[in-house]
């Protein structure tokens, strides 16, 4: 069995003279969460298109759960639960009316349909609406019932495509903590095409960042930053700016003067915070203080993406 | 293709597509509407006309009765077809059915079907009111209708199918492709009058007998399912997806 959910290899998709989605490379390991960050109108919702063989790519494939969407996208489609960032639910059927057509989809027997649809609305707290119309619904019930039509299959892998866009802040919490639940049963895969940053780096193992279709970082939202490095914050006494030049500093690392006597120190490894200390006291340079830094997701979001939105 | 796998999946769909009727009142006025005007008007036609002498009308006036079955049955489809597709675009369930396993020809066979099936419906209960009508006005309803000729049955039943049937196929493409719902509606009648070209320029001509009316009947239901293999290989997900982004 592959042990990729997704494979991308330089996934291109124009539209005309415009490029959708431009060289995307990157895997997403089974059972993993994966978040896809972008601005609207970065690419996130055309990737999601071509996973599932809804859109061919203009160059480059992708796999999905080993699976060629192209040719064998019927596979595909029946292995993930889809909710894209228009819900679309049926506003003249019920909710549970809702779900009984994705489970007739799904093709679950009758006993299996009726389990499944009470257990999916208990799960997103609609049971008791269950009889009403979708016409009536506000838009963060209407997210959570979209999660559990999503769900009702049971499926391998979910494709979530802005589950919480377009959110009042008490749906958004509402949406969020069914996202918690979910990427904490194990097993499945989720790929997250989200705007909450937050969110993406609490329930992420990987999150990629995209921006006018092109991947612009990929890794482990706690370490994204400087590409993969972590830094550290030093203040000194007696050291100046030649003196600091000079300093032998491991492989890969880099220095920034950031005041008089403060510096960055970009890192690869946490390990070489010792020689580096190390070397600045042979060099005759006085520590006062090692600061670890952590750049938030957030930060580096913005830093790469500009903090526009590009619609 | 269509082994017992799309049968099943034609019939979740067609399950669908019944709850969404049920569910849709603008749909049910329409069709209440089309059956009572279809059914009563003839009704009234009849008691103007002949006071009552049904029986000895001849054979022909009651045959143009059955103009108001085919009506009903070109109005409702002709409402509900396009309708079908362009409430799924609206609504964004279009998409979402498009993610799920579903095959191409499930989801558009499944329309043309409901909005064949609702327009037959209309059809064969307007024959109804319109029984109803004639027994209560002239006292022998059958013999009154059409129904009583057998050229009569066939275009009741045969005409009306196979028209209904075109009408479905035709509405139900013109909905994907025609995002507004007055346009759809208009494109989609205007293809019934297309029908009528072979006669109005002389190609054809009418003849008021079983033979020609069930080969017509046949010939429409022949280029009904010809447009609805068009329409399948034309209408794929990607250039489907593609309409949703315009």
């Amino acid at each position: 069995m592959d042990d990729h959910a997704v494979q991308c290899h330089d996934l291109s998709r124009r539209f005309g003279s415009q490029s959708a989605v431009v060289g995307l490379d990157f895997t997403m390991p089974r059972g993993s969460v994966f978040g896809f960050l972008g601005p609207n109108g970065a690419g996130k919702t055309t990737t999601v298109r071509m996973m599932l063989g809804l859109l061919r790519p203009t160059s480059g494939s992708v796999r999905v759960l080993g699976h060629d969407p192209l040719i064998d996208g019927e596979k595909v489609r029946r292995q993930c639960g889809v909710m894209l960032d228009n819900v679309g639910l049926y506003d003249r059927m019920t909710a549970q009316q809702n779900l009984e057509l994705a489970a007739r989809i799904a093709r679950l027997d009758e006993s299996a349909r009726r389990a499944r649809v009470e257990a999916g609305l208990h799960r997103v707290d609609l049971w008791e609406r269950r009889r009403d119309r979708v016409s009536g619904f506000s838009k963060g019930m209407r997210q959570k019932l979209g999660l559990a039509r999503a769900l009702i299959a049971d499926p391998e892998m979910l494709i979530l495509d802005e589950p919480t866009a377009g959110l009042d802040p008490t749906s958004i919490v509402m949406v969020r903590e069914l996202l918690v639940s979910l990427a904490q049963e194990s097993g499945r895969s989720i790929f997250l095409c989200t705007h909450l940053l937050a969110e993406a780096q609490r329930i992420c193992d990987r999150v990629g960042i995209i921006q006018n279709g092109r991947l612009l970082a990929l890794g482990d939202p706690n370490h994204l930053g400087h590409a993969g490095l972590s830094t550290i914050r030093l203040s000194l006494s007696g050291g100046d700016r030649m003196k600091m030049e000079a300093l032998p500093l491991p492989h890969g690392a880099t220095l920034e003067a950031i005041s008089g006597s403060d510096w960055r120190v970009a890192i690869v490894d946490e390990a070489d915070i010792e020689p580096i200390v190390a070397a600045l006291v042979a060099a005759g340079i006085g520590v006062r203080a090692v600061v670890p830094e952590h750049v938030s997701l957030e930060e580096e979001y913005l830093r790469l993406v500009g903090g526009g939105n590009d619609d | 293709m269509w082994g017992a796998e799309m049968m099943t999946d034609l019939a979740i769909m067609l399950w669908k597509e019944m709850t969404e009727f049920l569910g849709n009142r603008r749909f049910i006025r329409v069709f209440a509407l089309a059956v009572l005007a279809m059914g009563v008007l003839p009704a009234l036609t009849f008691a103007h006309h002949s006071s009552g002498a049904v029986v000895g009308q001849p054979p022909i006036f009651a045959l143009f009765r059955v103009i108001y079955v085919l009506f009903a049955t070109v109005i409702v489809v002709a409402q509900t077809a396009p309708d079908l597709v362009l409430h799924e675009r609206v609504g964004h369930t279009l998409e979402y059915l498009l993610t799920t396993r579903l095959p191409d020809a499930a989801i558009f066979g499944a329309k043309i079907l409901a909005a064949f099936v609702v327009g037959y419906l209309a059809a064969l209960l307007a024959m109804a009111v319109q029984l109803i009508a004639a027994s209560l006005i002239g006292g022998s309803g059958w013999h009154w209708m059409f129904l009583a000729l057998p050229l009569g049955r066939v275009a009741a039943f045969g005409v009306t199918a196979s028209l209904g049937l075109y009408v479905a196929v035709i509405g139900t493409f013109v909905g994907v492709r025609v995002g507004e719902q007055r346009a759809a509606y208009m494109i989609t009648l205007f293809s019934v009058g297309l029908l009528l070209i072979p006669f109005l320029v002389g190609w054809l001509s009418i003849s008021l007998t079983t033979v020609w009316a069930s080969r017509a009947a046949m010939v429409v239901s022949a280029v009904a399912l010809i447009l609805a293999g068009l329409g399948m290989r034309l209408f794929r997900r990607e250039m489907l997806i593609l309409y949703l982004q315009e």
